[in-house]
């Protein structure tokens, strides 16, 4: 093809677009020209002046019309008439302003919605993890579900079984993040910080670069290595202002001088936050002779890159036959009763895997608002189509073609569909703060979470297609040919038809999609009131809890147990002191945490019948107070006294749900218990036994779903201590007391970290407040859903009603009351009401499915729910059909019958 | 080339190349050379004439430009481009060929 032609051709286009004016007036004095040598040329020929000009013209076929046929040849007159389009149709919908409304915020909060969620789906679930190919890694989970253990972990003897055995596993990394750290920077303030303990292979295998120096690497493993500190990079900017002066300076980890190497690249963190990773000689408990020999000295995460080839299925099976060869091979490491397991999952699965649900389940409501939106911008599409039916027919006969007449209503519909667009994509925006802080709840990925431009992409495609199906509508609503309607006498006011029962079918399905979201919404609030009502087992009112950890050398400071006892009772004694409060516990934990520190147990002179786990229980050393303070009730027995020192008899008290496991219905009370099992090689715990001297109430520390935890107490002065907890009450408000007990604990000990410091109500709302979030974003798209659906009924009927004026006067005038045109009207609305319930039913029944597992205490298909849905919807659906009956009611037969 | 109105369109674009190859041509000018050279057999119509004019012209076969005309007025001359030298050739061959077909066609039924 000849480029001098093309760039000819494009030349000319762009000038009728751009110069258009100029062209024109080219145009013009071309015909012109050509007028005029006519007209001389038939003056010529003997003609008069006049009808020799009239001649010329006519020659052309019109002067206009010669010009249109002109632009035709163009080839830019889509464009062109685009733009015109565009204005006749802001023209006109400037002339229904309460209409172009009503479409525009019905569509924002419809399109808003959908971006929103979208945008929340892309940062989590959507996008692909940052890790170098990320789809070949995995992450390995042992459990051992028996002692109720989801997460065991792994030891090193296991994972060197593992690295030499599965040949599906190109590589593994260990992650291990259960020692607690402080880290002492340049201004000497301990800081309490997340440190993963890392292989030297951890960031190779998971594929993550540093932005900033380097990364922990092989020649960093081993006892003789020097310790080497990386920071994530939240941390990095967080807590030292992205500067990268730290890089090359020390820090104190527990006391270890450690060098910070570098910075690694922003990545979602699983299974814990980490804010430093260290390599294995900053942490001397990874070093200890137990940690590298003991099968049952289980510490380390597990993660993996596939080798070429192999899928995640292969990997799966080869791991679970290592894992069943190894039960076999060390019986003593695997008991039978804890049901030890092994699964690997894709780690992008593994990171989605709490939101995955939720998120879906918030797009789909979100999908069904927008739906329910389109159906109402469809009605009134459709309302408005039929009064506009006259504009189209003169449209029509001035010239209008068929699709030039459709795509008038196409450019008035995006026009609709962007303004509502626009300002969805601003109520998405307005909304991103919260969004985050929503899917931080479920997802590591959350700080991920922002609108780019694929998210506004999709919101503009969202728009477009909306406009698209807008504009068909009409046509299914059969505004029929032009020809029909100008033949049909005088002015039609109601849909034909096909158009009527498509636009209760319209009803009917706003309705239906309503009653589908309002279950799932009622199910959730269900589910939260059923959990509230759940018993934590901790009453205390009006309590604070600070936690006091230890800091430096971890190891040696866990060793020093009289000194620790005596400092933390001074530091009790003078916030004890401090004005308001009532009563000062020390624990080891702070009520309803769940422990760390979890062992098996044994009764004295029980046997367990074969094939059952050995008992589990959690660990809390607490004072004689804790229990009052905390408001767990004493059952049997008597609580600890002050007399239950480090040098008198050894003593216990256990929870109810334990005393059960451990002794059935015999009273525990004098009994002794022990802990037991492999862990205690390499534990400070003893295994000596201790008399039960209490029961007390069970408390659920594992969320409020879960079963209770089986504990044992043992008194804070007769064990090791790893930090502590004060459980402070308050004479008022405990929130306020903060600061002045902070105050007392500095003047104490200076240097002493104060960290979780929050009130009982607080760590009590924390399982419900993700469920409590999620209630609220489906709630809100179901009252959202419900407000757009009665608006959608409500014009309905209004429309209905007001097209019928003169129907209603008729009857009116021939003996019906008042009464009973409300009824008829009441009735027309009745029928829609009772099909979009039924319909709706049906629906939230196979919803519910889908909901299964985020309900507590509640069936998916809860009849009071379902029954209090379907009363709702009725109720609030006769309200809104009332005003269209009142005003049918009202009609003047005299009046109806004139107008018109 | 299956409606009859193709065969007039094209035939109209295939005179107007072969009058601008002779030499540049205002519109005018050109309407009533067509008129003189066919006023017989082809009837060209005005009105057909200019929308042909600016089909050639976007299609890039003939150009334009403002001139004086022989009265001394300013008006849109049209030249043939080089793309549209070619483009008369490939045309009057698809016409040469398809007069022949037609006439043969026309003898054989005479036969």
């Amino acid at each position: 093809m000849n480029p001098d032609r093309w760039i000819r051709k494009v030349a000319l286009r762009l000038r009728s677009l751009v110069n258009r004016r100029e062209v024109e007036r080219e145009l013009d004095e071309e015909l012109q020209y050509h007028v005029e040598q006519q007209t001389a040329e038939n003056i010529r020929q003997g003609m008069t002046p006049e009808k020799a000009r009239l001649a010329a013209v006519q020659a052309l076929g019109g002067l206009e019309l010669q010009k249109e046929q002109v632009r035709d040849t163009r080839g830019t007159r889509g464009v062109e008439e685009l733009g015109r389009d565009f204005v006749v149709a802001l023209r006109s919908l400037r002339r229904a302003p309460g209409f172009a409304l009503a479409v525009v915020l019905t569509l924002a909060l419809g399109i808003g919605a959908n971006t929103a969620m979208f945008t929340l789906l892309r940062g989590t679930l959507l996008r692909a993890l940052p890790n170098r190919d990320s789809d070949r890694l995995v992450y390995i989970r042992q459990s051992a579900v028996g002692v109720g253990d989801q997460n065991t972990r792994f030891s090193v003897p296991e994972v060197a079984d593992y690295r030499a055995q599965a040949h599906t596993l190109a590589s593994l990394a260990e992650y291990s993040s259960s020692v607690p750290f402080t880290l002492v920077g340049s201004d000497g303030a301990p800081a309490r910080v997340r440190v993963g303990v890392v292989s030297g292979g951890y960031f190779t295998v998971m594929g993550l670069e540093p932005v900033l120096g380097r990364l922990i690497a092989d020649r960093d493993d081993g006892p003789a290595a020097t310790s080497v500190a990386v920071l994530s990079h939240q941390y990095w900017v967080s807590h030292f202002g992205g500067d990268s002066g730290i890089v090359g300076e020390t820090v104190r980890l527990n006391g270890i001088v450690s060098t910070v190497i570098g910075i690694v690249q922003p990545a979602p963190h699983y299974p814990q936050r980490t804010d430093v990773f260290v390599n294995i000689v900053t942490s001397p408990h990874h070093l200890s002779a137990s940690m590298v020999t003991e099968r049952t000295h289980r510490m380390t995460e597990l993660f993996a890159r596939l080798a070429p080839g192999a899928t995640v299925e292969q990997a799966q099976d080869e791991v679970a036959r290592v894992a069943a060869a190894l039960a076999k091979e060390h019986p003593e490491a695997y008991e039978q009763g804890a049901q030890y397991a092994i699964s690997l999952a894709s780690l992008r699965v593994a990171v989605n895997q709490r939101a995955s649900l939720t998120f879906w389940l918030l797009m789909g409501a979100a999908a069904f608002v927008l739906l329910i939106a389109c159906a109402n911008v469809a009605n009134l599409t459709l309302m408005r189509g039929v009064a506009r039916e006259r504009e189209m027919i003169v449209r029509a006969t001035l010239g209008a073609g068929r699709m030039r007449l459709r795509r008038l209503l196409l450019v008035e519909n995006l026009a609709l569909a962007l303004a509502g667009g626009a300002l969805g994509v601003l109520v998405a925006f307005a909304a991103l703060r919260l969004l985050v802080a929503f899917a931080a709840q479920f997802s590591p990925r959350a700080a991920e979470i922002r609108i780019d431009g694929i998210v506004l992409a999709v919101g503009l495609g969202t728009s477009v297609v909306a406009a698209f199906v807008l504009s068909l509508v009409p046509s299914i609503g059969g505004t029929g040919s032009i020809a029909g309607a100008l033949s049909a006498t005088g002015r039609r006011t109601t849909l034909g038809r096909g158009g009527q029962r498509f636009q209760r079918l319209l009803v009917v399905a706003q309705l239906a999609v309503s009653m589908v979201l309002l279950t799932g919404a009622g199910l959730l609030v269900r589910t939260l009131s059923k959990l509230q009502s759940v018993d934590t087992g901790v009453h205390g009112e009006r309590v604070l809890t600070l936690d006091l950890p230890l800091s430096g050398a971890l190891e040696e400071a866990v060793m020093k147990q009289p000194e620790n006892v005596v400092m933390y009772e001074r530091l009790q004694a003078r916030v004890a002191g401090v004005p308001g409060v009532e009563a000062v516990s020390l624990a080891s934990l702070a009520p309803l945490r769940s422990s760390i520190a979890s062992f098996d147990v044994k009764g004295e002179g029980q046997t367990l019948p074969p094939n059952t786990a050995t008992p589990r229980a959690a660990l809390k050393t607490v004072d004689p107070h804790y229990f009052g303070v905390a408001g767990v009730p004493l059952l049997r027995g008597r609580t600890f006294a002050s007399t239950d020192r480090r040098e008198s008899a050894r003593v216990a008290i256990i929870n109810e749900s334990l005393a059960r496991q451990l002794f059935g219905d015999v009273d525990p009370i004098g009994r002794r218990v022990a802990w037991t099992g492999e862990v205690l090689k390499f534990s400070p715990l003893s295994g000596e036994w201790r008399t039960v001297v209490g029961v007390v109430g069970d408390t659920r520390d594992e969320g409020l779903e879960n079963a209770p935890t089986p504990s044992v107490y043992e008194p804070f002065a007769q064990e090791f201590i790893m930090g502590a907890t004060l459980v402070v009450r308050a004479a008022d408000e405990p929130g306020a007391l903060q600061p002045a007990v902070v105050r007392a604990i500095r003047a104490e000990a200076p240097g002493q970290l104060v960290e979780g410091v929050t009130t009982l109500d607080d760590i009590r709302d924390e399982t419900v407040a993700p469920r409590r979030l999620n209630a609220m974003f489906i709630a809100s798209f179901a009252a959202l859903a419900l407000l757009i659906a009665m608006v959608g009924i409500a014009g309905v009927l209004a429309f209905s009603v007001s097209r019928r004026t003169a129907e209603i006067g008729i009857r009116m005038s021939l003996g019906a009351d008042a009464a009973r045109v409300k009824r008829m009207v009441l009735s027309e609305g009745g029928v829609l009401l009772a099909g979009g319930v039924g319909a709706g039913i049906v629906g939230a029944l196979l919803a519910g499915r889908l909901l299964r597992s985020l309900l507590f205490g509640v069936s998916p298909s809860d009849p009071t729910t379902l029954g209090g849905v379907a009363l709702l919807l009725s109720a609030v659906g006769v309200l809104a059909c009332w005003l269209p009956a009142a005003r049918a009611a009202r009609v003047d037969p005299a009046e109806a019958l004139r107008a018109d | 080339m299956s409606k009859p109105s193709d065969l007039v369109q094209g035939t109209l674009d295939l005179l107007i190349l072969k009058m601008l190859a002779l030499e540049p041509l205002n519109g005018f000018a050109i309407g009533q050379r067509l008129k003189q050279l066919s006023s017989e057999i082809l009837q060209v119509s005005d009105g057909s004439l200019y929308p042909a004019l600016h089909k050639l012209e976007q299609e890039g076969w003939v150009s334009s430009e403002w001139r004086r005309s022989e009265n001394n007025r300013r008006a849109k001359f049209y030249s043939l481009t080089r793309a549209g030298k070619k483009q008369l050739q490939v045309e009057s061959g698809n016409w040469e060929r398809l007069a022949a077909a037609i006439s043969a066609l026309v003898r054989l039924q005479e036969a």
